[in-house]
């Protein structure tokens, strides 16, 4: 028995003991039901919200669910009526589909702390939807009144930086150790980042590795710098005067500075131990700043999103339930080996995929079988599958 | 639904024996079975592990312990699970535990005991069948 999502929502809103349970459920729904989430989407646009969704990201082992643990305590201790949530995404198998979800071992200080929700979730990769369904999860937190939701994710595989990416602020946590100056070169997961962290700041490497993400900082900011101008204008250079035999070479004569109309700001470093707490305050506290600062701006960039939201979820129903239809004619094989025969073209098979998908539970009964005339009746379809 | 899910699994290991060998173990059968597995790690209390199950929203939760103080500490984790008005989930246990104790653990609730020496697919069959007993929620 599905339990309706009104009776799910205001259980989770209301509070009192019966609220955990009601929103953690929800959080299910939005995970695992493709075909709710886009109705519990659409009706959340009026939930309440919270002020800052924290992406944390990075490789493995660098540090991410330490330092989501020591950013919810450094938050606790700041405003102990203040209710945090996290979302700990780990990888599924791309084999098995299965999964092991170990992010809470950092964070088990906080399990009996009412004022602090964690959710971990598996990336399910190739299944699709994650990113929304994490979306929605981040929705429910702040349903239940999380000021504050941390959302960490394995920097590795698109569906993780999607996810990574619905946050308002993406820090990107690094440790020594983990490659030289070549590895940030890479496109991918330096490019996320607003923030980064610098962490494991007690292993002796740490210092160096801040300089080599700093002049990669400076290097990147160079290019777009370069890249936003026209090909005939060139670039003003702040570096050092070139000395010449007569004194300071002057490389701008007679050309104006071109218009320096992008965002100048290089993103913030931090250096940090997140397991001895250090930097953990400086840290923190440069976000309460920033979401001061920025939350209007968010606001408005999370509404600009509802359409693509909606978007979103209905292609993926669309994808669900063609798919569903494939499947329960033992994945079409032999259809699409008519393809393959030249018997039907590609669009045909489409076509008819689509109407049996449209006709939903009903897509075994003969009477919505009378499709379009140029197509094989449904029943005639079936019995090519079979 | 489609490609059916599977349902998601806590495995936890409550009190003062910090050998998680056997919870690993099962942790990684379970996931290469195609669950989804949320580990706690060593030395939890009963009300982490519910408070967690509950957060998490898992069908089941498997605990493993090895200091003998199983009759009390699933005991706990049942209770807590009835107060929170949880009594749906489903609670497994295994370790060192007496064949002697394990009726009385069943009695208590436990739904299933996996003692040393269990063969790996008799705990995935276990767990499939038990939870597809369940009613969907």
């Amino acid at each position: 028995m599905e339990r309706s999502l009104d009776q799910l929502v205001s259980e989770a809103r209301g509070g009192g003991p019966r609220s955990q349970r009601a929103a953690a459920r929800l959080m299910s729904v939005m995970t695992d039901q493709p075909h709710r989430l886009a109705e519990l989407l659409a009706g959340s646009r009026d939930w309440p919200q919270p002020r800052l969704v924290l992406g944390i990201t990075g490789a493995p082992g660098s540090g991410k669910s330490t330092l989501a643990d020591h950013v919810v305590a450094e938050l606790r201790a700041l405003d102990p009526r203040r209710k945090v949530g996290v979302v700990a995404v780990d990888p599924s198998s791309p084999f098995t589909g299965g999964a092991l979800l170990g992010d809470r071992v950092r964070m088990m200080r906080h399990a009996t702390d009412s004022m602090v929700y964690i959710r971990s979730l598996a990336s399910r990769g190739h299944l699709g939807g994650l990113a929304l369904g994490a979306k929605g999860v981040v929705r429910v937190m702040g349903l239940v009144g999380c000021d504050i939701v941390v959302v960490e994710t394995v920097g590795v595989g698109q569906s993780e930086v999607e996810i990574a990416q619905n946050a308002d602020v993406v820090v990107v946590v690094l440790a020594p150790g983990q490659g030289d100056s070549i590895q940030m070169l890479k496109a991918g997961l330096m490019e996320a980042g607003d923030l980064f962290v610098v962490n494991k700041a007690d292993k002796p490497d740490a210092a160096q590795l801040q300089q080599q993400l700093l002049a990669m900082l400076e290097r990147s900011r160079t290019a777009r710098l370069d890249l936003a101008h026209g090909a005939s204008e060139p670039l003003v250079c702040h570096g050092p005067q070139l000395q010449g035999p007569g004194g300071p070479i002057d490389i701008q004569q007679d050309r104006p500075p071109p218009p320096m109309d992008f965002d100048e700001e290089t993103p913030g470093v931090f250096l940090c131990s997140a397991a001895n707490h250090q930097g953990i305050k400086e840290f923190v506290a440069a976000l309460e700043e920033l979401t001061t600062r920025q939350a209007a701006l968010w606001q408005a960039r999370r509404q600009e999103q509802a359409v693509e939201e909606i978007r979103q979820a209905v292609l993926e129903e669309v994808r669900r339930r063609v798919s569903h239809v494939l499947q329960l004619n033992g994945n079409g094989e032999n259809q699409i080996r008519r393809i393959l025969a030249g018997e039907t073209t590609l669009n045909e098979l489409v076509d008819w995929l689509m109407d049996v998908a449209a006709s939903g539970t009903n897509a075994k009964s003969p009477a919505a079988s009378d499709a379009k005339s140029h197509l094989r009746t449904e029943a005639a379809g079936r019995a090519e599958f079979a | 639904m489609e490609k059916s899910l599977k349902p998601r699994l806590l495995i936890g290991k409550p009190g003062l024996d910090g050998h998680d060998r056997g919870a690993k173990y099962v942790a990684q059968i379970l996931r290469d079975a195609g669950f989804e597995v949320i580990y706690t790690g060593i030395r939890r209390s009963p009300e982490q592990i519910v408070d967690t199950a509950i957060q998490e929203d898992v069908a089941a939760i498997g605990l493993s312990l090895l200091s003998g103080a199983h009759n009390v500490l699933f005991g706990r984790v049942l209770e807590l699970l009835r107060e929170r008005g949880a009594e749906d989930v489903l609670v497994f246990g295994g370790g060192t535990i007496p064949p002697k104790d394990v009726p009385r653990l069943k009695e208590m609730g436990v739904a299933a005991v996996f003692t040393p020496g269990t063969p790996a697919r008799e705990i995935v069959e276990t767990i499939d069948g038990l939870l597809a007993q369940r009613p969907a929620v």
